[in-house]
């Protein structure tokens, strides 16, 4: 897994490719808390290389977005292939994130 | 006749060589499980030494003042004769941290302790939850013998230091009581004739029975079969053999010491 | 962990395998696949070694004969650790449960976990919380599993078994003993399971209702044979009596459940 970040008028997009799985959920649980200590408010997590997501994974996206609320921030998540979706729709979690098609869409809709 | 005679040798082989089998295993875990992250929870240990430690300790208590009164008048009866009833103290003292105090302790758990591991791991293993643990990848000896091996190891020492003073408190109530042996003199006495290779003797013995109590346990537990009816019997077996087992050490050990004139 | 392989591949594969207890043969010569994805049913009557060949597959039993490949490593031959880690990507569900009396809810579904990972201790809450909602659980993680019913315990029992994203779960009679709703709820998340996250399932079971429910294959076993391996839709026009038999519950057939040629007389030594 691999995880690269850009800034673009105050948003941090994520880029992540690869697999999240136990083995390299901790690294992204890291990197996001850098984030969140640097009061970087708005972050958009670009999926489209994310071949594989498990539990882990998802724990640490649904712990973020906890964290990110409490200093109201937004998360938003784009570009995800089906597999990954599937994922997300078994466990119910696509209700909870905001998940858009695109990264254009994803940064368009920002306040 | 000849083939039960068989059967029942062959059992005992069996068992003996599976409570050695289960002590390699036991070790290996305890010495070289930590070495690759999978140490035995400490959780689990602390739980297990609440339960085998502090739960045991009234009963220990009760079982020993008794024990310390009862010898302190019988032998004030034998002493009476050759007027040296001061040697109570010192007699209820030693036959206690040598003897008395760990072998009582170590039955009174056996009984107390011994039989809830037999019965706690038995139940587990009837009812899949060993075959559950195994499939997990969590390997039951690890993660339920280990602790509770442990936690008795350590606690067993402590209750028998706790057993050979509450018996002493026994004797001295006695003494003081009602053979009128003036207190001072009594606790003096306690002392004069008490060594310190006494009181390790004691302890050494509690280590090897601590061994044999968590052994046992855990073995019949962990081979239970057949249901409750087979949880009762391991039960049963664990107490049974420990309780034996507790004697015939004592008496190796006390000769172990006594020929070498430790 | 979803990999790429092709669906007809097998995840699963039993070559003449032979088992025996005290002498007696209890599985004869069995050979099978389970292909990568897919809900594989295995029904029999009591007693037929569905839970045998089960336990074999888990590694628990080790057969006398032949081999069993689980993900291309034999089961049967390997132990310790390497067993162990062919064992952390399958999950388990049993019979009644098997939850760990002196755990609470959250703990025995955190134990796989806790034991084989080092994630946070938040992540491993989060992912707890994920798995009893994904079963259906919430609001139950304090209490014991004695203080819960038998239809919750299987649902805590499933939540254990896919705490560690397995790609293979083993369910060993997911519904008996459950009424008819709570069976049905446990047969639509098996269903769930193996289509949205691409699990590959093993059932046992007698069940009937749950093997036209999850099916995608089903293996007949009487007498430690495999009798017929086929499809939901292809078994209820079966001319297989054995089948025939066992669909229909009918006492009489070819599984000889009442010995004919053994007289009343005989019985009572007449």
């Amino acid at each position: 897994m691999n995880i690269t970040e850009e800034k673009k008028d105050g948003i941090t997009i994520c880029n992540i490719s690869g697999e999240i799985n136990i083995n390299t959920s901790p690294q992204l649980r890291k990197s996001f808390e850098s984030f969140v200590e640097a009061n970087t408010a708005k972050i958009v997590v670009d999926f489209s290389q994310v071949s594989y997501i498990d539990s882990s994974g998802l724990a640490t996206f649904i712990e973020l977005l906890q964290r990110l609320k409490k200093v109201g921030g937004t998360f938003r998540i784009c570009s995800m292939s089906q597999k990954v979706k599937n994922i997300f729709e078994v466990t119910k979690l696509h209700k909870l994130f905001e998940i858009f098609d695109s990264r254009e869409a994803a940064l368009n809709n920002f306040l | 006749m000849i083939t039960i005679l068989g059967k029942t040798i062959i059992n005992f082989i069996k068992n003996i060589s599976g409570v050695i089998k289960l002590l390699v295993d036991i070790l290996y875990w305890l010495i070289i499980g930590p070495f690759k992250g999978k140490a035995a929870q400490r959780q689990g240990i602390f739980n297990q030494m609440i339960f085998t430690g502090l739960r045991s300790m009234p009963i220990v208590f009760f079982v020993t003042i008794f024990t310390g009164v009862v010898l302190a008048m019988q032998s004030a009866y034998q002493l009476q004769k050759m007027g040296a009833v001061l040697y109570v103290a010192s007699l209820v003292a030693v036959s206690l941290c040598r003897e008395l105090g760990p072998v009582l302790t170590a039955l009174v758990v056996a009984g107390r302790v011994g039989s809830a591991f037999a019965a706690e791991l038995g139940t587990m293993k009837v009812s899949e939850q060993i075959e559950a643990l195994e499939t997990m990848a969590i390997n039951p000896v690890r993660f339920l013998a280990v602790p509770r091996f442990i936690a008795l190891f350590f606690m067993l020492p402590c209750l028998t230091i706790l057993g050979n003073l509450s018996g002493m408190v026994g004797g001295y109530l006695v003494g003081v009581y009602s053979l009128n042996i003036n207190p001072d003199l009594y606790i003096q006495t306690t002392f004069k004739y008490l060594e310190i290779k006494d009181i390790y003797t004691g302890i050494t013995k509690s280590f090897v029975f601590a061994v044999i109590i968590a052994l046992i346990g855990c073995f019949e537990g962990l081979n239970t079969k057949g249901g409750a009816e087979g949880v009762g019997r391991a039960t049963t077996r664990s107490v049974v053999i420990s309780f034996i087992l507790i004697i015939l050490a004592d008496c190796i050990i006390t000769s172990i010491f006594y020929f070498s004139k430790l | 962990m979803i990999k790429k392989d092709s669906k007809d591949e097998p995840i699963i594969s039993l070559k003449n395998v032979s088992k025996y207890f005290h002498g007696n043969k209890i599985i004869d010569n069995v050979s099978f696949d389970i292909l990568h994805g897919e809900t594989f049913v295995i029904m029999g009557c009591s007693g037929s070694g569905k839970s045998t060949l089960l336990r074999l597959m888990t590694g628990i039993l080790k057969p006398e004969e032949g081999s069993i490949f689980v993900k291309g490593k034999d089961i049967s031959k390997i132990r310790g650790e390497e067993l162990d880690e062919v064992r952390k990507t399958f999950g388990m569900l049993f019979q009644y449960s098997a939850l760990l009396d002196s755990l609470t809810v959250e703990d025995n579904v955190s134990l796989p976990l806790k034991e084989h990972t080092r994630l946070a201790q938040e992540i491993i809450d989060i992912i707890i919380k994920m798995k009893l909602s994904l079963v259906g659980l919430r609001g139950y993680e304090k209490h014991y599993p004695s203080q819960i019913s038998g239809g919750m315990r299987k649902r805590v029992g499933l939540a254990r078994a896919i705490a560690l994203d397995p790609n293979i779960v083993f369910y060993d009679e997911p519904t008996s003993g459950l009424d008819p709703v709570v069976g049905g709820v446990i047969d639509k998340l098996i269903k769930e399971l193996s289509e949205k996250l691409l699990i590959t399932s093993v059932v046992i079971t007698h069940d009937m209702q749950s093997v036209f429910n999850i099916a995608d294959r089903v293996a007949m076993v009487h007498k430690g044979r495999i009798i017929d391996v086929t499809t939901p839709d292809e078994l209820r026009s079966s001319q297989n009596p054995y089948i025939q038999q066992f669909i229909n519950g009918r006492p009489l057939g070819p599984i000889d459940f009442f010995k004919e040629d053994i007289g009343i007389g005989e019985i009572f030594g007449l």
